[in-house]
């Protein structure tokens, strides 16, 4: 991939959201790395703030935090209105929150669903909405959505999430063409799942060589899904392997491919013991 | 039994299991006050009980802190502190920079670093920069940091010194080995004939631990366990340790980096004066020490 390393010379920012988390952090040293100032946001505010001073420290960069539940629209307003008050300017946004509560679908809590859907779904069309408002004329405007390998087929375990990520690949393509004449331009990642933390990577294993090849090392996917959105691209997939299985399961209905889905979740989760958890009745 | 170290102190990282464990122990049983270091609370209380009973003419005691957070580094050396006003102290006669880690797929510590790059390198900088007002205070002291002969293939690449971009855990683990050595290397010259302090690099050897198991995969395990099966025992690596700390005489040696108590020729770049203080202007800046040029890419 062509080197587009690009710094452009200003105090316009990029907004990351789930900054704190595992790939979260992992963009904000990326774009810190290239001397980018960052907004920083995440639910709780200590997180941000150890990690603004680190890279305050490192590279020099001015880092912003404010913490926000972008599940909560009273919370978002906040944080919208600082934007104003303070009249920043954006020329990039990293729609990275989202969230998932593994498992069946009835063994899920009603609270739990409607926090997928209002974080993936909800936070994110805010946001974007938001900061696009908020965006530094002068300069193109980048977006980047995190969606999920999940995206490409129905997962069962996985059924509200996977159709949330879903919602953004299909969104994130649509806008692309509608702000392509502002000059901003739009790209959705789809990485499998990421070794972020000891259930992620316990998950992973659990997958056995499959979890191995599958999976890639947050650091190179921050690198490569900036140069990709520099570049314009629309779609970011991380891994040969995880490119090659979406295009295997393009050929088949999307019907077999849940069905194979669903039996390979249904073994992973045997390995780790979980099974025994699968709720017969809905939980309230 | 041989009390020589009476009113001496030694902080001892990483000291609930392995070679500082072991180090502590040898330094306990010969009468010297411990400050061991460990994370998890639970495990520093039953050390500190443990080493106490065995050796009830030592002064040990435990200092809690997770050496992949800086703030918890700085809280650390403020302890150090303490605990020595407390003692009655004001010197430190050695720092011994054992903990380190090991992390097969790359994640970041809470200040946005490469955990191995922080809990490896950053933290023993830090702690060691923060301790110096105690080390320079003693009549003579030491700074010994537990390198590895993984520096021996391992090299800095300065546009990604954490391998942030293409990760590699055994890669990233080398380099911050090589760290150690540059980092003790220009302590050691830094502190010059000004101050009675020395710093040396020890290669523990292989040592049957278990810094191989941590969060790794069942293959990296299972090589792991083969491979430590040829290895000491920890006790074994930490009499070559402690001889750094303690032996009177290497005040005045000319090596750096030792092996079961004898010197030996580390790398090639490891003895590259200009990375050394390259590495250690960007360290202070990496931990909140220097205001001043960014260098950007790191």
């Amino acid at each position: 991939m062509a080197k587009v390393d690009i710094i452009p010379a200003t105090r316009s920012l990029v907004m990351i959201t789930g900054a704190a988390g595992g790939l979260g952090k992992a963009f904000a040293v990326e774009c810190a790395s290239r001397g980018w100032n960052l907004f920083l946001t995440d639910l709780t505010s200590a997180p941000l703030e150890t990690l603004a001073t680190g890279l305050r420290g490192s590279y020099g960069v001015s880092v912003l935090t404010q913490p926000c539940d972008l599940t909560d629209p009273y919370s978002r307003t906040d944080l919208f209105a600082r934007i104003q008050n303070e009249r920043l300017r954006f020329w990039g946004l990293l729609n990275v929150a989202g969230i998932d509560y593994e498992g069946p679908f009835l063994g899920q809590s009603r609270q739990h669903i409607r926090t997928i859907i209002r974080l993936n779904i909800e936070g994110t069309l805010e946001m974007t909405h938001a900061v696009l408002a908020f965006r530094d004329p002068l300069l193109p405007f980048r977006i980047v959505n995190v969606a999920s390998l999940a995206a490409f087929s129905p997962m069962p375990a996985k059924a509200t999430y996977a159709a949330s990520k879903r919602f953004l690949v299909d969104f994130s393509l649509a806008l692309r063409e509608e702000v392509r004449p502002l000059g901003a331009t739009v790209t959705v990642l789809c990485p499998a799942g990421l070794p972020t933390s000891r259930e992620c990577i316990l998950g992973i294993q659990a997958q056995g060589w499959m979890g191995q090849i599958t999976t890639q090392d947050i650091g190179w996917v921050a690198h490569t899904t900036l140069n990709a959105a520099l570049a314009d691209k629309p779609v970011v997939i991380p891994g040969l392997a995880n490119r090659a299985l979406i295009a295997l399961g393009s050929l088949i209905p999307a019907s077999l491919a849940a069905s194979l889905l669903g039996s390979r979740w249904k073994t992973a989760r045997r390995r780790r013991g979980l099974l025994g958890q699968v709720a017969a009745e809905p939980v309230p | 039994m041989q009390t020589d170290l009476a009113q001496q102190t030694y902080l001892v990282t990483g000291a609930t299991s392995g070679i500082g464990l072991a180090a502590a122990e040898i330094l306990a049983r010969r009468g010297a006050s411990i400050l061991g270091v460990g994370r998890s609370a639970e495990r520093c209380r039953e050390m500190e009980i443990q080493l106490g009973k065995k050796y009830p003419h030592a002064q040990v005691d435990y200092l809690l802190a997770d050496l992949s957070r800086q703030s918890d580094v700085r809280h650390l050396a403020e302890q150090v502190g303490n605990r020595l006003t407390a003692q009655g102290q004001t010197a430190l006669n050695g720092l011994l920079n054992n903990a380190g880690t090991f992390t097969y797929w790359l994640a970041f510590t809470p200040d946005g670093f490469e955990t191995q790059w922080a809990v490896n390198h950053l933290a023993p900088f830090l702690l060691t920069y923060r301790l110096l007002p105690f080390l320079q205070a003693a009549l003579w002291s030491r700074v010994v940091t537990v390198s590895s002969a993984s520096h021996y293939g391992a090299r800095l690449n300065w546009d990604d010194i954490q391998h942030r971009r293409h990760y590699n855990g055994l890669r990233a683990y080398g380099s911050t080995k090589l760290a150690n050595v540059l980092f003790t290397m220009e302590l050691d010259r830094r502190m010059g004939t000004q101050f009675p302090v020395r710093a040396f690099a020890a290669d523990p050897g292989l040592v049957r631990t278990d810094i191989g198991f941590k969060g790794t995969p069942a293959f990296a395990n299972w090589v792991w366990k083969l491979r430590r099966t040829g290895g000491i025992s920890a006790e074994q690596s930490a009499e070559g340790i402690v001889y750094l700390l303690t032996e009177p005489s290497l005040q005045t040696a000319s090596a750096c980096y030792w092996k079961h108590g004898r010197p030996k020729s580390p790398s090639r770049l490891a003895q590259d004066f200009l990375a050394a203080s390259r590495l250690w202007a960007l360290s202070e800046q990496m931990t909140g020490l220097a205001e001043g040029v960014h260098h950007g890419k790191s």
